[in-house]
């Protein structure tokens, strides 16, 4: 059964809606210095804590810096962080899970314990443990991210490579002499598609949330603008009005990414999960 | 090098995980301090949040395409979008500070000398926000995954039989679909556990709550290495027990693993 699977993703209510909200956050990032007049670090004339305004969409906070320009550059770090941590995780997921499923023996085993034993270890722990010896930059976090989020996405790889070793192209590239990288790259990586873009949106999410997470506890590159300090040094002024406009908007902005992501995962979870299709494929309501 | 590594694993052995600068006591005494309050957020959490997904999960599984089940999916896998953190400050900000009928710190009112039931209520009373915000972004992968299981299993040929028998909705959604959705439940429970640390140390973070989380958050602004160091190699040991113990009740949920051997 052949499955259009970019087609229905956007067909189901859940897949469009999340698409549309990373489309949207997406346009926020990239456009970000015309949306805002101001650059996030400025200090403007405006007295710090105003409420919003036509000048100041969010206000301003502590230090007389726009709100809404903040939250634009922030929308740039967390976007790039989730979209260099799905590209390096699913890199590394590809080399790892599918060499292992083609070659097997004490190799295979070799690396699915080291994937077994680093999904039992919590991620944010050691990135803290990291963190607290080394001064994080984005580029550090994005191989920190995915030198903790690559064996998820392995596991399933080498499964999928599994079944995939073992068809009719596969075995005629083998016989050929093809060498294991043009196996993989060539015959695998192609068939592998879908699966690939489900892991890589997980990570994605993942990333995005363990990056404002980080910046929430204090953890980040302090030259950049981030969704997650924004919320740090928004939460000790709660005693004021000033987290209604400054502290529950990053909060949403961050929530809404994370949700256009598990959205579009969902949609292509149940395009992909032929079990629960079935009864979709009359009617499409959804996803559900 | 090697033989401050050696001192390190022979004092280890002897339950010495060093000594806190900032506390000025045993790391180990001092996690012990903090434990109890993590494992009652996290284990009531873990247990909340999974019962209440596999519960939900039945009953949306059942009715798939329904309204009702239209309405939970969509609104749970709203909420799991909410960082934790998120929504720890939300439900602090809205239940704490503007109407104020949860407390806004700690996990205990402090000098209050109070006892008994009393004490109860006021523990639970604080523990009332924290644990809210972990089960509503946890309960999301019970659910879904209840609910993907249940609707497989509910064209299993054996439901037909159960409804041929005449077995009441009750029966086979619990014993005969419910039952069978378990197994993948109790797994990914297990295998959440580093994720609901993960959540709990956000939460307590926003709450102030006095367990292993904000502990770790103050070692890290003390930069009191050992305890950081300390902390790590329990919350994996304790992952990696959590582990074992699903494996084993794995075999008492699912015969065929216990035939198997």
């Amino acid at each position: 059964m052949h499955v259009d699977v970019r087609h229905e993703v956007a067909e189901r209510s859940a897949g469009r809606a999340g698409l549309i909200l990373i489309g949207l956050m997406v346009a926020l990032a990239v456009f970000a210095p015309l949306l805002s007049p101001y650059s996030p670090r400025e200090n403007t004339d405006t007295p710090a804590f105003s409420p919003p305004s036509a000048e100041h969409w969010l206000g301003t906070n502590d230090a007389r810096q726009d709100i809404w320009t903040q939250l634009l550059y922030g929308a740039r770090t967390s976007l790039s962080v989730g979209f260099g941590v799905a590209l390096l995780s699913a890199f590394i997921s590809i080399l790892i899970g599918g060499t292992s499923a083609i070659f097997g023996g004490v190799y295979d085993r070799f690396w699915m314990r080291v994937v077994d034993a680093s999904i039992a270890i919590p991620d944010v722990i050691v990135i803290i443990l990291v963190a607290a010896y080394l001064r994080p930059n984005v580029l550090m976090m994005i191989l920190l991210l995915s030198a903790l989020s690559w064996p998820g996405g392995a596991r399933v790889i080498r499964a999928q490579t599994l079944t995939l070793k073992e068809r009719m192209h596969v075995s005629a590239a083998r016989t050929f002499g093809a060498g294991w990288s043009h196996l993989l790259f060539r015959h695998l990586i192609p068939d592998l598609g879908p699966v690939l873009v489900a892991i890589m949106i997980q990570d994605a999410r993942r990333a995005v949330f363990m990056e404002a997470g980080l910046s929430f506890l204090g953890i980040s590159d302090p030259s950049m603008m981030s969704w997650g300090k924004m919320m740090q040094y928004a939460r000790v002024f709660t005693y004021l009005e000033v987290w209604k406009w400054w502290l529950l908007p990053t909060g949403i902005a961050l929530s809404l990414t994370l949700i256009g992501l598990s959205f579009t995962g969902f949609a292509l979870e149940g395009v992909l999960d032929p079990r629960l299709r079935e009864k979709d494929d009359h009617h499409h309501d959804g996803g559900i | 090098m090697g033989q401050q590594f050696l001192a390190y694993i022979t004092s280890l052995a002897n339950g010495d995980l060093g000594h806190s600068y900032y506390y000025h006591q045993d790391v180990l005494t001092v996690i012990l301090d903090f434990l109890p309050w993590t494992l009652l957020l996290t284990g009531t959490a873990l247990i909340v949040s999974t019962l209440l997904g596999f519960v939900l999960g039945i009953e949306s599984g059942y009715r798939r395409g329904k309204s009702l089940d239209k309405t939970l999916l969509a609104g749970l896998m709203f909420l799991n979008g909410f960082p934790d953190f998120f929504m720890g400050i939300v439900l602090l900000l809205v239940f704490g500070v503007v109407l104020g009928v949860v407390p806004l710190s700690g996990a205990l009112t402090p000098y209050s000398g109070l006892e008994g039931v009393p004490l109860a209520i006021d523990v639970l009373h604080h523990l009332l926000a924290p644990l809210a915000a972990l089960v509503l972004v946890r309960v999301t992968s019970a659910y879904l995954l209840t609910r993907n299981t249940m609707i497989t299993t509910l064209k299993e040929n054996f439901i037909l039989t159960a409804k041929a028998k005449g077995c009441s909705e009750r029966q086979i959604k619990y014993r005969h679909a419910g039952r069978n959705s378990l197994l993948p439940v109790v797994t990914s429970t297990g295998l959440m556990m580093p994720h609901v640390i993960t959540g709990a140390l956000f939460v307590e973070i926003v709450f102030s709550y006095p367990g292993v989380g904000w502990l770790l958050y103050n070692s890290l602004l003390t930069r009191d290495y050992p305890l950081i160091q300390g902390i790590l190699l329990l919350v994996t040991a304790a992952v990696l027990a959590v582990n074992l113990v699903v494996d084993l009740l794995y075999s008492k949920l699912d015969p065929r693993v216990s035939h198997a051997r």
